[in-house]
C-alpha cells in the first residue's frame, strides 16, 4: 500500500491525487446524464433508476434541480454531495441577485460550483465531491443556450453537447456522432432522449427530461410525452434496419452490425 | 500504524467507493427490524426492540421510536447513541423553523436538513458517519402523509412502503406482495404487525418486543401522533392472534 | 408623508403605495415603487427611513426566494409575514435597527384566502382586512371602517381604494404623486393601472 491515496490533498510521487481520480469513479458509478444545446433552447436529460413498486414517486428527489430560475443542474454521482452542491449554488445565486441586482450568468455560476469542488480538493480533513455537474441555461437577456460540465477536481469546460456518469463515453461518442448546429426544439429533445436510449435499456420510464427556453421557467416532460418520442425513435430505427437488410441482400455484415441487427429483426415478429 | 485509520476522513476507495459509508450499511443491517407503511388516513411505524428484559420499565425507555416534531415521528435502526444526537438536532431544527415561520416544517425539509448533517459526516475532517438510518413519518399540508426512509451516507427517499435493519430483505419482500395502496390505517397497522411476527426472530410477538406509533389526522383535520402503550400493541396482537399464546405462558 | 394602503376582498389583496419619493420637504422622483414581490403571491410595501426600506425589502426578497429555490416550494404569506417579523425583531434589538414599516399583501393559494399583514419597525404584526401606514390612517381608517366588508368584490374593493386616495388628496397637506396600486390573487401579483391625475379640492 502506498499510502498516497490515504491521506487527503497530497500528491503522489508520481504527480497524482489519488483521491480526486478515485472519486470520478464514483462519478462514473452514478447514472448518466446528458444535455444537448440547440437553437434557444437546451435539454438535460437523466437516466433514473426505476421506481421500485414501494416507492413513492411524488416524494423522491430527482437529479435535475434548479439552481435559479434560469439555470438548471444535473449531476451524476453521490446524490448526498449533490444537494450540498446544489444547495451552496442557490444560495450564490441569490446572493448575487441581492449584491448586483442581477441574476447570475451560467458561466459565473459554473466558476463558482467548479470553485467549491477546487478547494475540497485542497483543503484538510475534507474528501473531495464524488459528483460531476452538467449546468445549463440562459444568461439574463440572451438566447443563447449555455452548457457547462464540473468535475471533481474543480475543472470545468464549456460544450455543445455533452453526458456524464454511467457510460457517458459511449453517449458522448454518440453525440459526437449525431450532434449539428442549431438544432430545433424538437430535434434537440429527440436527440437527447436517443443518446440516453443507448445506455438506458428500458425506454421511457427511466428516463427524465427538463427543457429550458430563454425566458420561461423550466419544463419537464410528461412521461407519455418521453414515452411518444422513444416510440417514434424506435419505428425509425426498424425501418432503417428494414432498408438496410433490404438492401445487403443476406449478406453477412459486420459483426457489430450483425449483433444489432438481431435484435431488430426480431421485433417486428414479436409485434405480429 | 493505527494512526492510519484514526483521525482521518471518510475517503473513497480506488472504485470510487466509500467504505466507511457500507461499513455503516452492515452495522445496520444487524440492527433490529423498524418498518413503516403509508396508509390513506395515515402512517404506522413498528419496530422490533432487541432488548427485552422484564425489568425494564415499559412505557419510558423508547428504543426505536421517537417524536421528531408536532407533524413527524420517526423509527430507528441502527446505533441509538447516533440516533439520540440526530434526534436531537431534528428537533431542534423543527423548533427553529417553528420560531422563524410560525408553522410545522415540511417534512421533507426537516428529512433533508437530518441528511445534509448526516453527509458532512461522510465528507468532513476526521469523522465517522452516524451508523443509523431512519424511517419518518409525517404529514404536512402541501403533500399530505409522507414517508421516508434515510441512510448514513445522507440519502432519502419517500416510500409507501419500507423496512430497515435486520431481514429488511423478507420484510420488503413482504411488503411488496401485501401492500394494498388504498389500505387504511387499521389494515396498514395489520400489516405492520404480520410482516414482523414473520421476519423477528423470537416466534412469538409480544408488547415489549416491539414498538409501535401512528400518525393520522383527527376529525377536525389537526395532525395527531400517537406512540401506543403496551395493552394498545397486546390488543392488536391478540386481534391478530399473533400474541395470544404467549401472554397466556406469562401468564 | 408616505402612504402605504391594503384591503383584501372576497378573493383579492390590494396594496396601494405613494409614488412620491420626498427628502425633507422636497419631492425628488414621482415614479417610484414602494413595493417588492417577496414570492409568487406576497408582496410587501414599505416605508419609513429612505435608505433602510430597501435594504430591508431586498434582504427579505432574497431570503423569501432562497426559500423557494431550495425548497420548491412557496411559504404561505402568514409564513413570510412571521419571517419578516422575527427579522424586524431581530433588528430592533441590534445596534442599528431597521426603521422600516410595511404592510404584506398575499393570497393563500391552499386555504383559498387573502391575507393581508400590518407590521411596524416595532415588529408588530397584526393580521388585518385593511390597514394603513403613516398619516394615511388618520384618513382612511374611518373610510374603511365605514365601507368595508370582508366579502367585497374587487370592483368594490377598488372603489374604497378611490375613495380613500380622494380623502388623501384633500386632506394632506404635501402632494405624495398618486399610488401605484398592485393586486394579489390566486394568479399571483399583477399592477393595476390606476387614475391619478383627477385633482380633488378640500373645501
Amino acid at each position: 500500500m502506498s499510502g498516497y491515496d490515504r491521506a487527503l490533498s497530497v500528491f503522489s510521487p508520481d504527480g497524482h491525487v489519488f483521491q480526486v481520480e478515485y472519486a470520478l469513479e464514483a462519478v462514473k458509478r452514478g447514472t448518466c446524464a446528458v444535455a444537448v444545446k440547440g437553437n434557444e433552447i437546451v435539454v438535460l436529460g437523466c437516466e433514473k433508476k426505476s421506481a421500485m413498486k414501494l416507492q413513492d414517486t411524488r416524494i423522491t428527489p430527482s437529479k435535475i434541480g434548479l439552481v435559479d430560475d434560469h439555470i438548471c443542474l444535473a449531476f451524476a454521482g453521490l446524490n448526498a454531495d449533490a444537494r450540498i452542491l446544489i444547495d451552496k449554488a442557490r444560495l450564490e445565486a441569490q446572493s448575487h441577485r441581492l449584491t448586483v441586482e442581477d441574476p447570475v450568468s451560467i458561466e459565473y455560476i459554473t466558476k463558482y460550483v467548479a470553485g467549491v469542488q477546487q478547494r475540497y480538493t485542497q483543503s484538510g480533513g475534507v474528501r473531495p465531491f464524488g459528483i460531476s455537474t452538467l449546468i445549463v441555461g440562459f444568461d439574463p437577456g440572451s438566447k443563447e443556450a449555455r452548457l457547462y460540465q464540473t468535475e471533481p477536481s474543480g475543472i470545468y469546460s464549456a460544450w455543445k453537447a455533452n453526458a456524464i456518469g454511467r457510460s457517458s463515453k459511449t453517449v458522448r461518442e454518440f453525440l459526437e456522432r449525431n450532434h449539428t448546429d442549431s438544432l430545433d426544439r424538437d430535434g434537440t429533445i429527440e436527440l437527447t432522449i436517443k443518446s440516453l436510449l443507448e445506455v438506458v435499456q428500458t425506454g421511457a420510464k427511466n428516463i427524465e427530461i427538463a427543457v429550458m427556453t430563454p425566458g420561461n421557467e423550466v419544463a419537464y416532460l410528461q412521461a407519455e410525452e418521453i414515452e411518444k418520442i422513444v416510440e417514434k425513435i424506435n419505428t425509425e430505427k426498424d425501418a432503417e434496419a428494414a432498408t438496410r437488410r433490404g438492401g445487403r441482400g443476406g449478406a453477412a455484415g459486420p459483426p457489430s452490425a450483425q449483433g444489432q441487427e438481431q435484435v431488430l429483426a426480431e421485433r417486428p415478429a414479436g409485434a405480429e | 500504524m493505527s494512526r492510519r485509520y484514526d483521525s482521518r476522513t471518510t475517503i473513497f476507495s480506488p472504485e470510487g467507493r466509500l467504505y466507511q459509508v457500507e461499513y455503516a450499511l452492515e452495522a445496520i443491517s444487524h440492527a433490529g427490524t423498524a418498518l413503516g407503511i403509508l396508509a390513506n388516513d395515515g402512517i404506522v411505524l413498528a419496530a422490533e426492540r432487541k432488548v427485552t428484559s422484564k425489568l425494564l420499565e415499559q412505557d419510558t425507555s423508547a428504543e426505536k421510536l421517537y417524536i421528531l416534531n408536532d407533524n413527524m415521528i420517526t423509527a430507528v435502526a441502527g446505533m441509538t447513541a447516533d440516533a439520540n444526537i440526530l434526534i436531537n438536532y431534528a428537533r431542534q431544527a423543527a423548533q427553529q423553523y417553528l420560531l422563524t415561520y410560525n408553522s410545522d416544517i415540511p417534512c421533507e425539509q426537516l428529512v433533508r436538513r437530518l441528511c445534509d448533517l448526516k453527509q458532512g459526516y461522510t465528507q468532513h475532517g476526521g469523522l465517522r458517519p452516524f451508523g443509523v438510518s431512519f424511517i419518518y413519518a409525517g404529514w404536512d399540508n402541501q403533500r399530505q402523509f409522507q414517508l421516508y426512509q434515510s441512510n448514513p451516507s445522507g440519502n432519502y427517499g419517500g416510500w409507501k412502503a419500507t423496512s430497515v435493519g435486520a431481514n429488511n430483505a423478507s420484510a420488503q419482500s413482504l411488503l411488496k406482495q401485501d401492500y394494498n395502496e388504498d389500505c387504511n390505517l387499521k389494515q396498514a397497522c395489520e400489516l405492520a404487525v404480520k410482516v414482523l411476527s414473520k421476519t423477528m426472530d423470537s416466534t412469538k410477538l409480544s408488547a415489549e418486543k416491539i414498538e409501535f406509533a401512528t400518525v393520522g389526522r383527527t376529525k377536525q383535520g389537526k395532525v395527531y401522533h400517537h406512540l401506543w402503550a403496551a395493552e394498545e400493541i397486546d390488543a392488536l396482537l391478540k386481534e391478530h392472534g399473533l400474541g395470544k399464546q404467549d401472554s397466556e405462558e406469562q401468564k | 408623508m408616505e402612504v402605504l394602503l391594503g384591503i383584501t376582498g372576497k378573493d383579492f389583496t390590494i396594496v396601494a403605495a405613494s409614488k412620491a419619493t420626498m427628502r425633507g420637504p422636497t419631492v425628488l422622483k414621482s415614479s417610484d415603487d414602494k413595493t417588492r414581490p417577496l414570492s409568487k403571491h406576497t408582496l410587501m410595501a414599505y416605508s419609513g427611513e429612505a435608505g433602510d426600506t430597501v435594504q430591508f425589502a431586498e434582504y427579505v426578497q432574497a431570503n423569501i426566494q432562497l426559500y423557494s429555490k431550495r425548497n420548491a416550494s412557496e411559504l404561505s404569506p402568514y409564513e413570510v409575514s412571521s419571517f419578516v417579523r422575527s427579522e424586524l425583531a431581530k433588528s430592533l434589538r441590534s445596534r442599528n435597527p431597521y426603521n422600516v414599516n410595511l404592510l404584506l399583501g398575499g393570497f393563500d393559494p391552499i386555504t383559498d384566502k387573502p391575507e393581508l399583514y400590518w407590521v411596524d419597525y416595532l415588529a408588530s404584526s397584526a393580521r388585518v382586512p385593511y390597514a394603513a401606514h403613516g398619516y394615511a390612517q388618520y384618513y382612511c381608517l374611518s373610510t374603511l371602517d365605514k365601507h368595508h366588508h370582508p366579502d367585497i368584490s374587487f370592483e368594490q374593493g377598488m372603489k374604497i381604494l378611490r375613495m380613500c386616495t380622494d380623502e388623501l388628496k384633500r386632506r394632506l397637506p404635501i402632494d405624495f404623486k398618486g399610488v401605484l396600486v398592485k393586486v394579489v390573487t390566486k394568479d399571483g401579483i399583477r399592477e393595476e393601472p390606476y387614475e391619478d391625475e383627477k385633482p380633488v379640492y378640500a373645501p
